[in-house]
């Protein structure tokens, strides 16, 4: 059976540059000779819950509250979590996974509730290059955040990184993201797959198996560079 | 008085970076005036009518577009250099001061303060995209300033707006006396939501217009350009010709048609000027690096990459790109990815300039061959005796602009 990529809602969420991920998982996999196909969700169409990796990217405050509206008719990802699916969420994907999240005039949107996290808005904006220790076993990871909300967890669950620079999940916290079992989530863009070849494998291995090693050199470079900028 | 005496020391002050090579003297010129009169920008606008001009792309080429169809009547100051901010407005106000007219480039989130400075004839509001996330915040924000700063002009105050782009028209379609211009600009990367309600935009098919249920869409324009054919109220027309390259240029030499008319200007005339200007600032200007003919693009944010690459399809086979990343270009590559590169299939391409390995890495992606070099010394080893483009961003533009030879 051919794997199936879903890239959800990119005129929403597609602010900053995260379809990226996509787009690298997809070519990661075809350079590995691996079947698939990727399906781009927009606003006016269905949510497929039958897939296999879905991705969600950062977006602005009334973007995030729609694209809210549209994931959570006839609880498309809460069927796509009980269908096995798995989702790599960026930024303003990872808060509307949550309980709730702030919006523009003072509202709170409650979030999808797939996350045990509560997010909630705090000045200053959290901007600049974030550097973590990854918690699953491949080094550093690192990207650029950019955001309002500062989240926090509702439960005892793994944080995808231990922050080393920069803010994460909340100015409070020293953690960036969240791993469970279907999901990985991050507050890092770059895009987050260009500047962490690793975390572009670990994601996708999880759902295709073991991986052959694959000969990208840019990448690691890149990821090498990058790390080396912020230590 | 102690205005007068105070221009005298900044523009001195400004002469004396200029010449120790320190830069181009307008920010010491500009800093000097305001910190030791306050509120010189207000003085030095009074007796001037003053057109503001804004937007995320086009500011400097479109504003010095006016300043060349508006010199044909008489002297007229300007920062057409691109200084935009508050100390850039202030050397350039305090230039021959009896100049009767002056056109200001003014930076996206400095138009409230242009505004209750300069009591301002006209403001031409040209898009707002997405540009340098990590500086400007993200674009509604910047259209919010935009609305309750317009909501302040009097009917004095004509505002030429942009229809095509729903964040321009949000933050004007509340001014008294507002001028709505078409250039038939497709689609939108950033209006997936209405400006007004947050809800879903609908575009139709061809991307052309938009509405929403709410109630907001696209204004009738009084101005259209179409086909190299600008119309206006009681079917004036002109033919719009540009010196400078690309589809964004004949769009802002409209624009400043129907400025300059505002102004008094005939549009023949105008169109006529407008025509003669070949390059801004550095922009489309030649160098010569190594045995390599150079002709320098700026490119700074995805929708100015988007016109620039189509652009450069149309020149030379060789293409150079320069990626920074420094407060000015935006500290955030992440854009990279919101660009399509597909234009550069079949040239010669080299990804150059300090954030060139993001740069390789998205071309990688996209399936574009490409090397990779140091700096452009070591692209135009590469090239040799060619003509090439080199489409830079922001920071390495200015550096390389220097080295422009005159046109």
């Amino acid at each position: 059976m051919t794997l199936t990529l879903v890239h959800l809602l990119p005129e929403l969420l597609g602010t900053y540059g995260d379809r990226g991920n996509v787009e690298i998982a997809s070519w990661r996999l075809k350079q590995r000779g691996i079947a698939h196909e990727v399906i781009t969700v927009h606003a006016g169409d269905r949510v497929p819950v039958s897939a296999d990796l879905y991705f969600l990217g950062g977006g602005e405050d009334d973007a995030q509250v729609a694209a809210r509206e549209i994931l959570e008719r006839d609880g498309a990802m809460r069927k796509v979590i009980n269908n096995g699916g798995h989702i790599f969420a960026v930024c303003a994907g990872f808060q509307l996974l949550g309980a709730s999240f702030p919006a523009s005039g003072d509202r709170t949107i409650i979030g999808l509730g797939i996350l045990p996290v509560d997010t909630f808005a705090a000045t200053p904006r959290s901007v600049g290059e974030l550097l973590s220790e990854s918690t699953i076993g491949i080094g550093m990871l690192t990207g650029f955040e950019n955001h309002a909300g500062q989240t926090g967890y509702l439960d005892e669950i793994q944080p995808l990184g231990n922050v080393i620079s920069g803010v994460g999940n909340a100015q409070a916290s020293t953690v960036d993201g969240v791993v469970t079992d279907q999901v990985v989530a991050t507050y890092m863009h770059g895009p987050a797959f260009s500047r962490n070849p690793d975390l572009a494998d670990w994601v996708l291995a999880r759902k295709v198996g073991e991986l052959k090693p694959l000969a990208a050199p840019i990448f690691t470079q890149l990821h090498q560079e990058r790390v080396a900028n912020i230590k | 008085m102690k205005l007068r005496l105070v221009i005298v020391v900044a523009n001195a002050a400004g002469w004396l970076s200029r010449i120790t090579k320190k830069g181009s003297g307008v920010m010491v010129t500009g800093r000097i005036i305001l910190k030791l009169v306050p509120s010189a920008v207000q003085t030095l606008s009074k007796s001037r009518k003053v057109i503001l001009i804004s937007g995320t792309n086009g500011k400097t080429t479109t504003t010095s577009l006016i300043y060349h169809a508006l010199s044909s009547q008489g002297p007229v100051v300007s920062n057409f250099t691109g200084a935009n901010l508050f100390a850039g407005i202030a050397a350039a106000l305090s230039k021959n001061q009896a100049a009767p007219v002056a056109v200001l480039e003014v930076d996206e989130m400095v138009i409230p303060w242009a505004m209750k400075q300069t009591n301002p004839r006209l403001i031409v509001l040209l898009n707002l995209g997405r540009d340098q996330l990590d500086r400007l915040s993200e674009v509604r924000v910047v259209a919010q300033k935009w609305k309750v700063a317009l909501a302040t002009a009097q009917a004095h105050c004509a505002v030429l707006a942009d229809s095509d782009d729903p964040f321009v028209t949000w933050a004007a379609q509340d001014c008294v006396n507002v001028i709505w211009f078409t250039s038939g600009a497709v689609g939108h990367i950033d209006a997936s939501t209405c400006p007004e309600c947050g809800k879903v935009l609908e575009w139709n098919t061809h991307l052309t217009s938009y509405s929403c249920t709410c109630g907001f869409k696209k204004p009738n324009p009084e101005w259209i350009l179409r086909d190299g054919e600008l119309t206006g109220p009681n079917n004036q027309k002109v033919g719009v010709q540009s010196g400078i390259p690309g589809a964004a240029a004949l769009g802002n030499a409209a624009r400043a048609i129907v400025a300059a008319k505002a102004f008094g200007v005939p549009i023949d005339k105008a169109a006529s000027e407008i025509a003669k200007v070949l390059s801004v600032d550095g922009r489309f200007g030649s160098l010569k690096i190594g045995r390599t003919n150079f002709r320098l693009l700026l490119s700074k944010n995805p929708a100015s990459w988007r016109e620039t690459l189509a652009t450069s399809a149309q020149g030379p086979k060789a293409v150079a790109l320069v990626v920074n990343a420094n407060t000015q270009d935006g500290k955030d590559t992440s854009w990279l990815w919101d660009v399509d590169f597909s234009p550069l299939a079949n040239r010669t391409v080299i990804a150059t300039g300090e954030r060139r390995l993001d740069l390789s890495a998205r071309l990688t992606v996209a399936g574009i061959k490409h090397e990779v070099c140091a700096d452009e010394g070591a692209a135009a080893k590469v090239f040799g005796a060619v003509d090439a483009d080199i489409i830079a961003s922001y920071t390495a533009f200015h550096r390389l602009s220097k080295q422009v030879k005159p046109s």
